[in-house]
């Protein structure tokens, strides 16, 4: 305990915000700042876009809602909880800027299952590099989207 | 050598070739005046037909050698991830270290089954992801080898906050023989040790898809994932929705999980990026300080430079000069 940690100690005690803690705070506490930091994250998501801030006030009453009702129905709810990546990306793959790619790989599994069915052999080539493309522009789509989702 | 053999021949050849020809050309042409007698069409033809032989072979060069073979099929090369909006990433920004929290869950409850995080002590997860007390009761649920008691054996003892994050496997070679003979990698430094970081692992972990396309080749024992290289990977999918239940109820969907224990591993992969972003913010700030300081310095010690003036003042000259 130097004479330079005294000072730091001066200095932290007069400033008006506080280090992290590393010793586990009591609980109340916890409890306020682990809200503080979600309206933080609301109002960070705020700034960067109005749509992201939305759906993650959305989802506070949700989970609120949850808290609220009885487990039978959080198993419920559990059961249906649904990806939004798989989500996003299969209206991403169904829109308009990935329209060239879906119809490149459709038709590329139509001839490929058609070459394997006929000659009961197998196909020569495969969907790969058409795969990729969809996979590529989906993903490229829904990155964005997803972003705002998420946690 | 070569090269001036060869260019000695051909000069012979055209000789050989244009005959008398050249032979009475080349006395016309050694005079400077001759030069001047040939026509401005001639010239421009020259310049034309040398630019355009110019142009041509470096089209041509370039037709040649320009473009590199690939040998490398799409396949193989695995498909390039796409490029997350990363919010750590930000040159301003830290952590979110309620993802890393959740993110170490996920490694805790999923991923340690099988990789090591053989690099991250305990005493670092203090103050980032856990508390001092939940680190120490972590570290105490595995035994560690203690230091040899009296008759040199060695004893185990509960772990320390200074142990290490222990590994499922003893070895590499135990590791592949419990996974069919493919290694699950070490994962503390995973995120710079691959090429395209948190949204290649991001990719990875949430891009199986539900089966491969049609046509594509899938080894025994391997899973299609496009992202991987070779596309055949021994990992199956591991993340499905609610597989872990987080302590602050974020909804524990696949790109969840993904997101935040990639966060984590970033995290494993570089614990000093917070430090670091405020030691460059501190850099700039004290630069900014100094360049200030540097430019008051200046306007001082040039102040004598910048507002003297020169008067030159010729000396009285005698009258004698003048006249």
């Amino acid at each position: 305990m130097g004479i330079w940690d005294a000072f730091t100690d001066l200095v932290e005690a007069a400033t008006p915000w506080s280090t992290a803690e590393a010793e586990a705070p009591p609980p109340e506490e916890k409890e306020s700042e682990s809200q503080d930091k979600g309206s933080e994250e609301s109002k960070d998501g705020d700034e960067s876009k109005d749509g992201g801030e939305s759906k993650d006030s959305e989802e506070g009453v949700e989970e609120e809602a949850e808290e609220d009702a009885g487990e039978e129905e959080e198993e419920e709810d559990d059961e249906e909880l649904e990806d939004p990546k798989d989500k996003l990306e299969e209206a991403c793959k169904n829109s308009k800027t990935c329209a060239p790619a879906k119809h490149h790989y459709d038709e590329c599994v139509e001839r490929v299952t058609n070459q394997s069915d006929d000659g009961d052999s197998e196909a020569k080539e495969d969907c790969v590099e058409e795969f990729f493309h969809l996979a590529h522009c989906a993903t490229q789509c829904a990155a964005p989207k997803l972003w705002s989702v998420l946690k | 050598m070569l090269a001036r053999s060869c260019l000695r021949s051909t000069r012979i050849l055209n000789g050989a070739r244009n005959g008398a020809t050249a032979l009475t050309k080349r006395p016309i042409s050694s005079y400077s005046s001759g030069a001047s007698s040939e026509s401005p069409m001639k010239l421009n033809m020259t310049a034309a037909a040398s630019t355009a032989l110019a142009i041509g072979s470096v089209a041509w060069y370039y037709h040649l050698y320009g473009s590199t073979a690939q040998a490398m099929t799409p396949a193989e090369e695995g498909l390039h991830p796409t490029k997350y909006p990363w919010v750590h990433e930000h040159w301003l920004k830290t952590f979110d270290h309620q993802a890393l929290r959740r993110g170490f869950q996920v490694y805790r409850e999923v991923c340690a089954a099988c990789h090591s995080l053989s690099r991250i002590p305990y005493r670092s997860l203090v103050g980032t992801i856990l508390t001092v007390d939940e680190a120490k009761a972590m570290a105490e649920e595995n035994e560690y080898d203690s230091e040899p008691n009296d008759e040199g054996e060695i004893e185990q003892r509960p772990g320390k906050l200074s142990d290490y994050l222990p590994s499922p496997y003893k070895n590499d070679e135990a590791a592949r023989a419990a996974n069919q003979g493919a290694l699950p990698p070490d994962l503390s430094l995973i995120v710079k040790g691959r090429h395209g970081g948190c949204d290649y692992i991001f990719s990875l972990l949430t891009g199986y898809p539900e089966e491969p396309p049609a046509g594509a080749q899938v080894g025994a024992g391997l899973n299609f994932n496009p992202y991987f290289p070779g596309t055949g990977i021994a990992m199956a999918r591991v993340l499905y929705n609610d597989l872990v239940e987080y302590e602050d109820e974020t909804p524990a969907t696949t790109s969840q999980m993904a997101k935040d224990v990639v966060e984590f591993l970033n995290w494993a992969a570089e614990p000093e990026m917070d430090d670091r972003k405020r030691m460059g913010m501190k850099v700039l700030a004290v630069t900014t300080v100094l360049f200030a300081l540097s430019v008051w310095v200046k306007r001082y010690k040039w102040a004598s430079v910048k507002s003297r003036k020169i008067a030159y003042d010729p000396p009285k000259a005698s009258n004698r000069v003048r006249d």
